[in-house]
Parts: C-alpha cells; sequence; structure tokens
C-alpha cells in the first residue's frame, strides 16, 4: 500500500514538472487593515499548481501563462481571484468577508473544507463582525447574524448566561443546546442555576469566559448533519470558534479599548397618583394625590463596561506565538452590581522539523460577579421597588433601609411591613450580598505529523478546569420567609473539567477526475460537573447572626457533597467526502459512541451512520452569465443524543435527620439513547460575480426514543417516578440567507446580508399510554408551561375568563367579580413564528457603518410582573381606569348584563398571584436596531502616526425597538433552561448599550 | 479489534455513572443499617412523612378542626379554608414517601427481619389511618400494582384491614419483646417493643372509636381486644407516641413565626379564654397590644377567625394586610420543639372515657377517664390551674369580637359547656365534654379532632362565614361543614379506572361533602345547619345507648 502510494506521489510531481513555468508572478497579500498575511493559499485556477504565502505575506508562483487567472483564499477572508494579465507583481488585498463560495472554511473537529463542497448548512461570523458591539459573553454578539440561531439572553445583567438554541428544542429532559468548541475540542458549557417564579439568580456559563478578542471566526454548524463527528455531543450542533494564531515573520501588538454605557430602555408602566389610602399594602385608594415618582427611575444607575485588552503576536518560520490580556470591569444598572473579568491565553505552534509540529493553547480566566440581580418574588429589590404604596414616603425608607433595634442591639430591616414577596430594596441590595467566582484554566496541546503529502495524523489533548463558587451572605433582618431570624448563608463550591483526548488521521488526495478528503480517528472524553459541596440555610436559625462560616451552622443544616453529572464518553469514527470533477462531491459519515450513563442497559455502543450529496450545477452546466455559482445539497443524519447521568440506577440518600432516604425513581436498565434523525435539503446561488446570492435550507429533524420521566400514579409500583423511551417530537424548518453588495464603487460601498428562519416543533406522541399526559416544563403561579402530545415547546397554558356561549364575560353571581374556568388553557405560544435579521455595512472611505436589525415575528409571552402591579394598583392603567370610574366590560352577572365594572373589583380578581392571567399575555413580536457601529479608520501613513492602524468607532446594542407590544423585553429570558422561556416576573428591565471602541496595531 | 479495546474500557461506566455521594445498598449492609436506617427518614418530617405542611395540613385539617386560622384574606379570599379547593397534596405526602419506601423496605425486611417488617406495616397503619380520614378510600391492598388500573378499598375494607395488620403486628411484637435489633434507629421509644405493643393497641383503640358509630359491634370486639390486651394502652404521658421532627423546625411554627400566615383561630379564643384554660399560655404567645383585648381583659390572647369576611378591603394580592402579625401566634417554644405528637395518654383517656360511656367492658368510668385525659392532658403541656379547672361548673365558652372589623366576623358561642362532670348530664352532654377536651388536647395533632367533629358535631365551632364551595369539588350548604378532601388530579389522568370506581364508594361521589364511612348518617351536621353565624346546635341524634 505505501509503495503504491509514494508511487502515485512520484507520478504526480513527475506530471507537475512537465508542464511548470512560463511565467513567475510575486506579490504581497495583505490583510484589510494592511498587514502582510502569511499563510493564504494561491492557487492557479483550475490546476493544482498552488503554494502559500510565507511569513511576510509574500508569495511567488510559476503560472502556465500570462493570461492565468490566481486565487488567493485564507479562513475567515473572501477568496479572490485575479487575472496575471502579464503583471509580474500582484498585490492583493483581502477583504474579510463570510459569503465567499470557495472559502475554506472548518467544519466538525476543526477539519478545514472548502465551504462548496459541505452537503450540509453551516453559516460563519468573523472576529470582527463579533467585535463590533463587544459583549463580555461573545455568544450575545451573534444574535441575528446566522439564520436559525436562537439567541436569549438571561435577565442578569453583565456575565449572565445565554441560552443558545439551534433549530428548535429537541429533547424534553436532555440537553437541546449546541456543543460549543474551541478549536477542534469541546469546551464546558455548563450552565449552574437560574432564577424561577419565586426568585432565584442566574449562575452563569462558561461562554463569559472566553476573551472575545481571542476569537478569530466563528463557524456554525446548525444541525447534527454537520456535527455528526462530534457524536452525541453534536446531535444539536455545534459552535466552532477559531482562536487567533501568531503569524509567522511580523510582530504586531494590538491594543483595543472599550468602553460601553447601560441604561434600562424600558421600564414598567407604573402610576405615582393613587395611595394605599392607608390601607395596607396596596395604593388602592380612590382618592387622588401627588406623590413622589421619580424613586423607580432613580434606583436604577447607568452602568458601564471597560474592556482593555492587548494582544501581541508574531513568530518565524519555526515558532509563532499568540499572548493576548484582557481585563473586563462592569458596573450593573441596580445598585452594587458589578463584574470583572481577566482573561489571559498565550498560545504557540512550534515547528519540529517538516513534519512535526506541536501547539499549545492556555486560556486562562478569572471572573467575579457582585450582586447578580435576581428574578421573581423572592429577595428581588424590584418587587418592594415597585409595589411601594405610593403616599408613603419612600425616601426615608431609601436613606434608613436599616433601623438600630434595641431588643436585638442591632440594624435590622425598615420597611413599612413584612412580607415575604417584598423587602426594602436599599436592604437587599446593601444587607444581602451575593458573590459568584469562577477561575478557569484551558490547556490544550496539539500535535501534528504530515506522514506524507496526502496523509496526516493530528492528536490532541485538552484539560478544561474550572472552579466555581457561589456564596449569599442574607443579613439577620432580612425577609423571614426565607432567612432564619440570625441571617442566612447559601453557600456552594465545586469544579466543572473536561478532560479530552482525540487523534485523526486525515487523507487528502486526487485520482484523475475523483478527489478524496477521509478522516478517521477515536475520542476519549470525561466530563465532571458540580463536584464540590453545598450548603443553605434558609430559615434555619444560625448559632450567631450574621457570622457566615461553617463553625456557625446549626445542627440540622446539612452540608452536601455534590456531583452533578460525571460522564465518559467515547468514539470512534471516520468520515470520506469523495468529489467528482469538482462538481459532485459525497459525503459519508459514521460514528460510534460510548457513553457511561448507558451503563447497565446493554445500550451503551450505539452506532450512527450518515450521508450527504452537494452537486455544483453550476459546474455541470452552462448557466446564464449572471448566475456564477448554484449549488444543491442533501444530507441524512442519524445521532443518538445520550441521556442524563446517574439516572440507570440511582441510589439512596442521607437525609438531613440522619436517616436514610430510599431512592424511589424506578432503576431503567434498559434504558436507550435519544434518537435524532435529521434530513436536510439546501441550494446556494450567486450571482453577478459573487455580488449576490442566497442559501437556502430545509430540515426536518425527528427525535424519537425520547426519555422521559413520568409520575406514577400513586399506588403504582413500589416507586414514584419512572423512565420511559417514548415519544416523538419533530422541527421543521427554514433557513433563509440573502446577502448582496448592491453597491460598489472605489469609494462606496453597501453590503447587505439578511437571515430568516423558522422552527416547527411539535410533539407528535409523548409516552404510549399516555396520550392525554401533560409534562409540566415548569410553571408559576396562574402560568404553566405544559406540553402534550399534539403541542409544542413553550406551549402557554394560563387560567381565562369563564365567558358564556355569547363571549360574555360570567361575573360571580354575588361578589359581581369575574371569574375563571377550572383548567388552564392554551393561549399561545412562546415561540416565536419565525425570525429575521438584517445586517448591513456600509463603507465610504475610511469610513464604515454597520446596523443590524432583529425582528421576532409571532408567538405569545406572558408578564406576571404586570398581573401583580395590577393587583396592588400601581400600574399606570389602574390609575386610568380610576380616573375614569370604571372599566368597560362585556360580562354578565346572573342574568343582568353588565357593561362597567370597578377598576378594583376587576384588577384585584384579575392580577395577582393566582389571577385570571389572560389579559397579561402580549404579542411577542419585537423589532429592534439591535446593533449600529460607526467606524472610522484613522488614516496613520497621513497622520505618520507609529501605528499601523487605528480605529475608532461609536457602537451601541438594542438601542431602540421599532415595534414592541409586550411591556418586557421578549428577548431577556428569566432563566436558560427549558421552562421559564420569555416569562417575566420581575424580571431586570431590559437595557440599551452605547459608547465607542478604539482598536490600535503596533 | 478496536471495538473490543474500546468494550474493555467500557468497564468502569457503572461506577462512573454512580453519584458516589448517595449510599447504596451494599454499603448499608455495614451495621445491618440496609433495613433501619430507613425508618427515621419515613417519619420525618423532613421527607414529608406522616405529617403534612403548610398547604398539607395547616390549610386543610388544621383549620377544618378551628385549632388555627389565617387572619387575612389571602389567595383572594378563596381558597381551601373557604372551601375552595386550592392546595390538595397530603395524598401524595403519603404515596410519595411512605408507601413506596416501606413497600421496598419491607422487600428486604420480609421475612429474615420479623420485627422490622411489622414495624414497617405499624408505619403504614399509622399512614393509612391518617390518609383514609382525609380522602376516604384510598390505595391500600392494591398498592404497588403494575396493572394500568390500580384498586381503592373501600373505607370498610380499610378498617378490617388495619385491625387485621394490628393484630399481626401485635403478635409479633409480643413474641419478640426483649429484640433489641430496632434500638439504633428507633427515636421515638428507643426500641422499646412494649412501649409499641402499647402504642398498637392505642391505635386499635383510636380507630375502633373512630367507627364505633356505623359498625359498633365491630368497634366493640375491637375497642375490647385493644383494652384487655395484656401490652397495655398509652395512659400515661411516658408512653406517648411522639415522632422526632429530626432537626426540622415544626412546621406550625414556621408557618407561624417566619411566614406570619397562620395565627390563633377565633374558636381557641372562645374555648381557652371562656373555660379558663391553663393550657393556653402554653399553646399560644401573647397578642399584639394593639390589639383589643376589651371581651377579655385579663387574657392577652386574641384569634382571628376562620374563613373570615373580607376585611382589609381592599383586599389585594396577598390580602396579608395589617392583621397578619398583631394576632397570637403559637407559643415562641414550639420553635424549639424537637417531637411532635402522635398519639397522647391524653387522648386514649378520652377514648377510654367515650367507651365507657357506650358500654364496652373497661375498668374505670368515663368520669375516672375523662379526668385523668384532662389530667395527662395539662401534664404533658406543662400547664397550671389543673384542680380548679376540672371543678370548674360554671365557666362556659365566650361568644367572639373581632378586634379590628367588628361585628363582621364576630360569632356568638354555639357551646355551652362546662368542664365539671356531671353525673347527671345526659351521654350527648357529656360526650360533647369528653371530644372538646380531646379537641384542647389534639392541638398540632388535629387530624383526630377532625374525624370526630365529623363523627359527632363536638366541639361545636364556629361555621366559615365565607364559603365558596363549587363544583367540581362540590358545594357545602350553607353553616355546614366540609366532609373531606376530593381525589387529587394525578389519579383522574393516571389512574382513571381506579378513582372512577372509588368515587362510587363514596355516597354523593368523589364531592367535598360526600360524608365519609364513619359519619353516622344521623350526623345533623353533615349537610344542613343554620345560617351564618347565628347557626344553633349541631351534635348527632345519641341512637347507640
Amino acid at each position: 500500500m505505501k509503495k503504491r502510494l509514494y508511487l502515485i506521489l512520484v507520478v504526480l510531481f513527475a506530471s507537475f514538472s512537465g508542464v511548470m513555468a512560463q511565467v513567475k508572478v510575486s506579490g504581497t497579500i495583505t490583510d484589510p487593515d494592511g498587514v502582510s498575511m502569511p499563510g493564504v493559499s494561491v492557487v492557479q485556477k483550475g490546476t493544482t499548481n498552488g503554494t502559500t504565502t510565507d511569513a511576510n505575506g509574500k508569495y511567488t508562483i510559476s503560472v502556465s501563462s500570462a493570461s492565468a487567472v490566481l486565487q488567493f483564499s485564507f479562513v475567515g477572508m473572501a477568496p479572490k481571484s485575479e487575472v496575471v494579465n502579464g503583471q509580474s507583481v500582484l498585490n492583493v488585498r483581502m477583504a474579510a468577508e463570510s459569503v465567499g463560495i470557495s472559502e475554506v472554511v472548518v467544519t466538525a473537529l476543526g477539519i478545514q473544507r472548502e465551504r462548496k463542497t459541505l452537503t450540509y448548512a453551516s453559516q460563519q461570523v468573523s472576529g470582527d463582525e463579533m467585535m463590533k458591539a463587544k459583549d463580555p459573553n461573545f455568544m450575545n454578539a451573534l444574535s441575528g447574524k446566522t439564520a436559525g440561531l436562537d439567541i436569549k439572553e438571561s435577565a442578569s445583567g453583565t456575565g449572565g448566561s445565554t441560552r443558545v438554541v439551534l433549530r428548535g428544542a429537541k429533547s424534553i429532559s436532555g440537553l437541546s443546546n449546541p456543543l460549543i468548541v474551541i478549536d477542534g475540542v469541546p469546551m464546558v458549557n455548563n450552565s449552574q442555576g437560574g432564577a424561577g417564579m419565586w426568585g432565584g439568580t442566574d449562575g452563569g456559563d462558561g461562554l463569559s469566559q472566553v476573551n472575545p478578542d481571542d476569537i478569530e471566526s466563528i463557524s456554525i454548524l446548525k444541525g447534527s448533519n454537520a456535527a455528526v463527528l462530534y457524536g452525541s455531543q453534536g446531535a444539536n450542533g455545534v459552535i466552532l470558534i477559531v482562536t487567533k494564531k501568531g503569524k509567522a515573520g511580523q510582530t504586531q501588538v494590538t491594543f483595543s479599548t472599550s468602553t460601553i454605557f447601560e441604561s434600562v430602555s424600558n421600564l414598567p408602566k407604573l402610576q405615582f397618583e393613587y395611595g394605599s389610602g392607608g390601607n395596607g399594602e396596596n395604593s388602592w385608594s380612590k382618592t387622588k394625590g401627588n406623590y413622589a415618582s421619580n424613586y423607580v427611575k432613580n434606583f436604577f444607575q447607568v452602568g458601564d463596561n471597560l474592556i482593555n485588552s492587548v494582544t501581541v503576536s508574531g513568530g518565524n518560520d519555526k515558532t509563532t506565538a499568540y499572548f493576548s490580556y484582557s481585563n473586563t470591569t462592569a458596573q450593573g444598572i441596580t445598585p452594587n452590581n458589578d463584574y470583572g473579568k481577566n482573561n489571559v491565553t498565550f498560545r504557540s505552534t512550534t515547528k519540529l522539523n517538516d513534519k512535526l509540529s506541536i501547539s499549545t493553547n492556555v486560556m486562562l480566566t478569572a471572573e467575579q460577579s457582585n450582586n447578580r440581580p435576581a428574578n421573581g418574588y423572592y429577595l428581588n429589590p424590584l418587587t418592594g421597588l415597585y409595589l411601594f404604596p405610593r403616599d408613603l414616603d419612600f425616601s426615608s425608607y431609601k436613606k434608613n433601609y436599616q433601623v438600630f433595634d434595641k431588643g436585638r442591639n442591632m440594624y435590622l430591616q425598615n420597611w413599612f411591613e413584612n412580607n415575604d414577596k417584598q423587602s426594602n430594596p436599599y436592604w437587599i441590595i446593601n444587607n444581602e450580598p451575593k458573590i459568584d467566582i469562577t477561575k478557569r484554566a484551558i490547556a490544550s496541546v496539539t500535535i501534528d505529523y504530515d506522514i506524507s503529502k496526502h496523509l496526516k495524523f493530528k492528536a490532541r489533548g485538552n484539560y478544561d478546569y474550572a472552579v466555581k463558587s457561589y456564596e449569599e451572605r442574607d443579613l439577620a433582618g432580612s425577609d423571614a420567609t426565607n432567612v432564619g431570624k440570625n441571617g442566612a448563608w447559601s453557600y456552594r463550591k465545586y469544579d466543572d473539567n473536561l478532560q479530552y483526548v482525540d487523534g485523526l488521521f486525515t487523507y487528502d488526495n486526487k485520482f484523475g477526475k475523483f478527489s478524496v478528503n477521509a478522516v478517521a480517528g477515536g475520542s476519549y472524553q470525561q466530563t465532571t460537573y458540580g463536584k464540590g459541596f453545598s450548603l443553605g440555610t434558609g430559615t434555619n436559625i444560625l448559632l450567631y447572626p450574621n457570622e457566615f462560616n461553617f463553625q456557625n451552622l446549626p445542627s440540622n443544616v446539612q452540608v452536601q457533597s455534590t456531583l452533578a453529572s460525571r460522564e465518559i464518553k467515547e468514539g470512534l469514527f471516520a468520515n470520506a467526502q469523495i468529489g467528482y470533477r469538482d462538481m459532485i462531491f459525497l459525503d459519508l459519515s459514521g460514528r460510534n459512541d460510548w457513553a457511561s450513563t448507558l451503563a447497565l442497559t446493554g445500550n451503551d455502543s450505539y452506532f450512527y451512520p450518515a450521508i450527504g450529496i452537494s452537486a455544483i450545477i453550476s459546474q455541470m452546466a452552462t448557466l446564464p452569465d449572471f448566475i456564477s455559482f448554484a449549488k444543491v445539497r442533501g444530507s441524512h443524519t442519524t445521532v443518538g443524543n445520550e441521556v442524563p447521568y446517574n439516572v440507570v440506577n440511582p441510589q439512596n440518600t442521607i437525609s438531613s435527620g440522619g436517616g436514610v432516604n430510599r431512592n424511589t425513581q424506578e432503576p431503567f436498565t434498559n434504558l436507550k439513547p435519544e434518537m435524532l434523525t435529521s434530513n436536510e435539503v439546501g441550494t446556494e446561488w450567486r450571482f453577478l460575480q459573487g455580488r449576490a446570492g442566497f442559501d437556502f435550507t430545509y430540515y426536518d429533524i425527528v427525535s424519537t426514543n425520547q426519555f422521559i420521566s413520568l409520575a406514577a400514579p400513586s399506588g403504582l409500583g413500589n416507586y414514584t417516578t419512572y423512565y420511559v423511551n417514548a415519544g416523538k417530537i419533530t422541527n421543521k424548518g427554514v433557513e433563509l440567507t440573502i446577502d448582496a453588495e448592491p453597491v460598489k464603487t472605489s469609494q462606496f460601498s453597501w453590503k447587505t446580508n439578511v437571515n430568516y428562519s423558522f422552527n416547527r416543533n411539535k410533539i407528535v406522541t409523548l409516552a404510549q399510554g399516555f396520550n392525554d399526559m401533560r409534562i409540566d416544563l415548569g410553571s408559576g403561579e396562574g402560568y404553566t408551561n405544559y406540553i402534550t402530545a399534539g403541542g409544542s415547546f413553550g406551549d402557554l397554558y394560563v387560567l381565562p375568563f369563564a365567558r358564556n356561549a355569547a363571549g360574555q364575560i360570567i361575573l360571580d353571581p354575588t361578589k359581581g367579580t369575574p371569574t375563571t374556568v377550572s383548567e388552564p388553557v392554551k393561549k399561545g405560544n412562546l415561540e416565536p413564528k419565525f425570525s429575521l435579521g438584517w445586517n448591513n455595512n456600509l463603507e465610504y472611505k475610511d469610513f464604515s457603518l454597520s446596523f443590524l436589525i432583529n425582528a421576532k415575528i409571532g408567538g405569545q409571552v406572558f408578564s406576571h410582573t404586570e398581573a401583580m402591579l395590577d393587583a396592588y394598583g400601581v400600574s399606570q392603567r389602574t390609575a386610568q381606569a380610576r380616573d375614569k370610574g370604571f372599566m368597560s366590560i362585556n360580562a354578565i352577572q346572573g342574568t343582568t348584563a353588565v357593561t362597567q365594572i370597578d377598576p378594583a373589583t376587576f384588577y384585584q380578581t384579575v392580577g395577582g398571584r393566582n389571577g385570571i392571567m389572560e389579559p397579561y399575555i402580549y404579542d411577542r413580536t419585537n423589532i429592534r436596531l439591535s446593533q449600529l457601529a460607526l467606524n472610522y479608520k484613522i488614516n496613520v501613513q497621513k497622520l505618520k502616526l507609529p501605528l499601523k492602524s487605528a480605529t475608532f468607532s461609536l457602537v451601541g446594542r438594542n438601542l431602540f425597538f421599532f415595534y414592541k407590544v409586550a411591556p418586557y423585553d421578549p428577548e431577556l429570558v428569566m432563566s436558560t433552561g427549558l421552562g421559564n422561556q420569555s416569562l417575566d416576573n420581575f424580571n431586570l428591565p431590559a437595557t440599551r448599550t452605547y459608547g465607542f471602541n478604539l482598536k490600535i496595531s503596533f | 479489534m478496536i471495538a473490543l479495546l474500546m468494550g474493555a474500557c467500557t468497564k468502569d461506566f457503572n461506577s462512573e455513572n454512580t453519584n458516589p455521594y448517595q449510599i447504596s445498598d451494599a454499603s448499608l449492609k455495614q451495621d445491618f443499617n440496609n433495613v433501619g436506617s430507613f425508618y427515621p427518614a419515613m417519619m420525618s418530617q423532613n421527607n414529608a412523612g406522616f405529617y403534612g405542611d403548610q398547604i398539607s395540613e395547616n390549610l386543610t385539617y388544621e383549620s377544618f378542626t378551628r385549632h388555627m386560622a389565617s387572619a387575612s384574606n389571602f389567595a383572594s379570599n378563596v381558597n381551601n379554608c373557604t372551601y375552595y379547593i386550592t392546595w390538595n397534596s397530603y395524598w401524595g405526602d403519603i404515596y410519595g414517601n411512605v408507601m413506596p419506601k416501606s413497600a421496598q423496605v419491607l422487600q428486604i425486611a420480609r421475612p429474615t427481619y420479623p420485627v422490622f417488617t411489622e414495624w414497617a406495616e405499624l408505619l403504614r397503619v399509622m399512614a393509612i389511618s391518617k390518609l383514609t380520614a382525609v380522602y376516604g378510600p384510598v390505595i391500600y391492598s392494591d398498592f404497588g400494582s403494575l396493572s394500568t388500573t390500580v384498586h381503592y378499598d373501600k373505607e370498610s375494607d380499610i378498617y378490617n384491614r388495619l385491625f387485621a395488620e394490628l393484630d399481626t403486628i401485635n403478635n409479633v411484637f409480643s413474641a419478640n419483646t426483649a429484640y433489641t435489633g430496632i434500638q439504633n434507629f428507633d427515636q421515638v421509644y428507643g426500641g422499646n417493643i412494649g412501649q409499641w405493643i402499647k402504642f398498637a393497641n392505642s391505635m386499635r383503640l383510636r380507630l375502633a372509636i373512630r367507627i364505633c358509630e356505623v359498625n359498633p359491634t365491630l368497634a366493640k370486639t375491637q375497642g375490647e381486644k385493644a383494652i384487655k390486651d395484656p401490652g397495655g394502652l398509652i395512659l400515661t404521658n411516658a408512653d406517648n407516641c411522639n415522632i422526632p421532627l429530626y432537626g426540622a423546625i415544626l412546621p406550625l411554627a414556621r408557618i407561624c413565626y417566619q411566614w406570619t400566615d397562620t395565627q390563633m383561630d377565633a374558636a381557641q379564643e372562645s374555648f381557652l379564654i371562656g373555660l379558663n384554660d391553663g393550657r393556653l399560655p402554653q399553646f399560644f404567645a401573647k397578642c399584639d397590644p394593639s390589639i383589643s383585648v376589651a371581651d377579655h381583659p385579663g387574657f392577652q390572647y386574641k384569634g382571628t377567625r376562620n374563613a373570615l369576611a373580607p376585611i382589609d378591603v381592599p383586599g389585594g394580592a396577598f390580602g396579608k394586610g395589617v392583621r397578619s402579625s398583631k394576632f397570637s401566634f403559637v407559643n415562641a417554644s414550639f420553635n424549639t420543639a424537637t417531637s411532635r405528637r402522635y398519639m397522647t395518654a391524653a387522648e386514649v383517656n378520652f377514648d377510654l372515657a367515650e367507651a365507657a360511656l357506650r358500654g364496652w367492658a373497661v375498668t374505670g368510668s368515663a368520669k375516672s377517664y375523662y379526668e385523668a385525659g384532662i389530667t395527662q392532658s395539662f401534664a404533658d403541656w406543662g400547664a397550671s390551674g389543673l384542680s380548679s379547672y376540672l371543678a370548674d361548673n360554671t365557666s362556659k365558652p365566650i361568644d367572639y369580637k373581632d378586634p379590628l372589623v367588628s361585628p363582621v366576623n364576630d360569632f356568638k358561642s354555639r357551646s355551652t359547656i362546662t368542664v365539671a362532670w356531671n353525673e347527671g348530664d345526659t351521654n350527648e352532654l357529656k360526650l360533647e365534654k369528653i371530644i372538646t377536651q380531646k379537641w384542647i388536647d389534639c392541638f398540632t395533632n388535629t387530624l383526630e379532632s377532625w374525624c370526630d367533629m365529623r363523627r359527632t358535631g363536638y366541639p361545636k365551632v364556629p361555621v366559615n362565614y365565607i364559603n365558596d364551595s363549587a363544583l367540581p369539588y362540590g358545594v357545602i350548604a350553607k353553616g355546614a361543614f366540609i366532609q373531606r378532601m376530593p381525589f387529587v388530579q394525578g389519579q383522574y389522568t393516571g389512574n382513571p379506572a381506579g378513582v372512577a370506581e372509588a368515587a362510587t364508594f363514596l355516597p354523593g361521589g368523589d364531592l367535598i361533602g360526600s360524608p365519609l364511612y364513619f359519619v353516622p348518617a344521623n350526623a345533623v351536621n353533615t349537610g344542613t345547619g343554620g345560617t351564618g353565624d347565628t347557626n344553633s346546635s349541631a351534635g348527632i341524634s345519641w341512637t347507640n345507648f
């Protein structure tokens, strides 16, 4: 075999030498900033004759004729073709672009492929695009820039977690989040804790720990078709991050600084005219007064976000190195909420000899959030802030949020009443500190060995280790529903780690009209999440007040060892892409997984295949001139989705009382992996020399063998919960990207790009025999997120008005209050019907202006906040109704038609915790100016500055809404879990951000 | 070959997929913890053992019996207390914890450990006897079935089965009085089997009294069996069955002090102050000084009426208003309680007093048991003034006046009893005294009082001012009392045929007004009564003499 391979090589070289060298061309390739680019591929069109630029960005190539065409390509850059036209020097300035056709893109496992050969949808976003409006969590900057990627930020300020879903949720109990991969290796993106209806605070995720400045480009593999080589963890798609490397030949130092301000853009509409009339906590007086109104607005402050980073990169022929340091400090919009982060990255590649190179990459992060805002009822400053009775004096409570209690010889909370749902907001922000700390190191080493020109071997090892802690210290005097009289202490500290090793062979060759790109390898991954301990004293009484340490714990508080999840995944995989005459590509993949979460089931080894095909029509047939490229593609994939940890055979737990709590989940030893079958077809067209084009994908994903937890009906068996593999969930959707460059002159250009997507999710069946079963994905008061057979994820159930056949609201015959029905009714869906992103980039001389408009159309959201504000009589609409003296209603009491109702009677029945929630459902549709950036490229040569380049930009995010009905921002979520999506219960208000960036290269 | 290699790497998968911080059955074999360690957790309040918590106990029978009440119009003043079923979770407490866990423990214990086996059966008797008093028909003999329909037992069958279980328990315990195996796990009696026998006999007597109106023959047989069993009954407080809280706070103390959601019921004020009861300061804390106690100046205690009229109008979302923290809380010492009463010597003595009234073979007289019951209760609660209390034949329950929104929530006491025993009283009046005293003693352990109320109509507590009962749960006539909790929603979706069949076991179907098995047909207070707070005397006709 080996001999034969050499023979082929010899023959190939021989044939090259036969046609070589009529015209010699050389030149320098530079990036958009004029910096020379090493490693750019230079190929004579229609031949295999090619080279790459050296460390100084210089190339020399001999081409067969003076009219030859040279093609230049580089990851993240638009490929460029230039006719030699007899020139001996051909300098080229590359343009950063992400919609090229023959660009080289990064695919699963970090394998580079030409974009045109792909049989599935993928989309690239350059690091520059990401950096236009910097966000400490880089993922938030992706919103609207790719079709089919749904991003929702948690309403928890800087450093909070982000919900990322590609092509809809696919699993009831498992994860629907895509895998995040850095330079080919999976990274931990483990979100810990979210808020709920009753309170809680987002625990952040791993994404904010990546330094956005390190990102060279991002590839989004939208479906399992693209991600099959990652196996089960890629079942929900993959987000591939390529980080920056050092470039040979040139030392480059870049400094960038970014100052972004954040301010509240959307507060609930409140009234400040009617007080409580001395009647407790509600502002339902009918007598108008004139009360202080600015304390709500004044509670919030302008936040700021400062990011300073420096990168140093360079190298020589043997070694390249990249170093970056970044510091982020941020102040939130609520007092005492701040965030700080330091990132250090060091990356180097050394060529030991012609065949062997070693790369290492170390990323270190230290991150701390203080007083990350809470959502929900409990220990949330916003409840007290919004609900405060209008006729009382807020300023005195603000000033004296604590008062000295002689009985206890200490300061205690001062608020107008004791209440579980509200505290003095200033007490909470001052005396209930929360500290979130993460320290993380990701270290990896890669060995590349070129066995031959065609056969290469790569081995990678990665260790991702994070130590995290979360602490909350609620001082004595805090709300007694949650906090004991001596204070409450919550503390958890744990490690997350991931060890990953893989080895893969890649083989690229051409055999006549056929090309082969093949990969085969294996991977081993071990993850341990949440290993540590936790405790929460809650209302148990600490021995001594306001001492938060282990010595002060009462005996009835259990300190728990924790291990959230631990898994081993092993995989063997192979993929071959066979091309015919550069026009048809057949892609075959297979992977076998072994997953420890399926131990004892006999199903811990499972195989799945994938097949894809792409045909480049523009190569196969002669198309009209205006069509420069046309391709169709299709693929079929099956992927297993592993089940959660420790559900096969859970054991017993030691209870805080000292006994042993016997496990009541039935052991599930015939558990199977969830299976996702995904079909997608797509087509990609470029017109007018690539100045316009579109990319269309239709997919149909069927998830079966859903892993579903069922509550056993009382008395059935000796367990309370059991699991079944059942159910069928489908996601069908369309992704369409249209891009064009309508104007292109030497002075001015306009590039525009539209991303459109929709996803239809359907729960076809749940467990057999349980067709009328509903699974509760998260419910609050007055609101339930059920899934049922025939329904979809995100179905919203609330209690509606009871109405007669004529549509009149039935009033209670004696009390005259609106009535409801006994069971909640489906009143909408929390997912949008479709999403649109419109991204524009205008360049004029040294200026460029970009703006992004994001639209989410359709769907419903639900605001519990508004229901509460109404019940308390503090919403603006309750004041307007009182001004008028009545509310119009189409109702019936007994047999009497009623057209007017007293506002207090109405809102106190309809609003509140468990009222009739029908009026609090809003159209989800929102259209916003998501991003606006104005860049000015400072002409450093002209100004004779000792710089290579300098760019100054003004940026803004979420500046305003073109259209929004809901009283809050539906894309800002209470938590990033499957339930509680688009629900508002005293969430942190929406914000806009604006500021400036300066980037200087030396 | 490679596949084989990978196969070899999967051998650690099981340990990898096992949580090291859970405790396995294998580990529990050390020190023979594999059976006994589960008992404390099954009983523990932490794990929702026999007792309920706020929504399953405080807002159900603890309110229905008028032991505790909420001073505010919470949840828009439409909730369990006003007979609109909003929370119904006691079912889940028992079937989520005691029953499945004991079923598994029984599998481990039987037949190797007979005492553990019967101890687990006794825990089930303790749980099911409470559960059936809340719902009526429940799943007992068919528990653990794997068929699609799990059958409920008729109440008459449940009591027969409970008695039969108590027979086996008594047999095994009596044959193993020297067994020490449960010592390490028994924080109720420290492994003293003799005391468990007394408890089992007292359970038998409790259940016999519960059904004495509807099946007098069986009740008498079982009652006398309990009374004459050589193992004896719980007659002194040293033998009381108190279940440890295993480090948890007494839920009532939490609901009261931490959540300010529950306060002293007005009926407690009416009886305890009216009868000049020494247990009052042991049960309750003084009310806020701003609250008027002009109607009984010597007693700085104030209760609030259950299912009260809308008072802090406009009531608002939480409706807590200003009242909640002003009425009497439970005594602060409940915050540090370490156990809960399940069966007291006082209750057993009151049962014996009723047994004497009903002509069962007992050694003492109704008077002697009645007075012994009060004596044990005073001792158990650490109350003073016993002798004058026992002799008091003039003090009577007082009328109630709401200090904040009088007269809306005011009521006239329906009861006119005194404490002192009078042999010349009618049996009906004697029964009212016994049951009223039992009701006082049952504070914090109120379920049996609810059974007594439905069975006998005593004590004569005020009716709901607000009654929101409505379909689908059923309508309670104005001035009448709720009879049971409806079956839970999960049964209608998960076990529809089983629950449909169970509904047919109830005279009125699955409604909150359907009287349970132990309620005699002629009980006046089951369906109709007077109106509002002017309700006249309830009480049953005294037919079984």
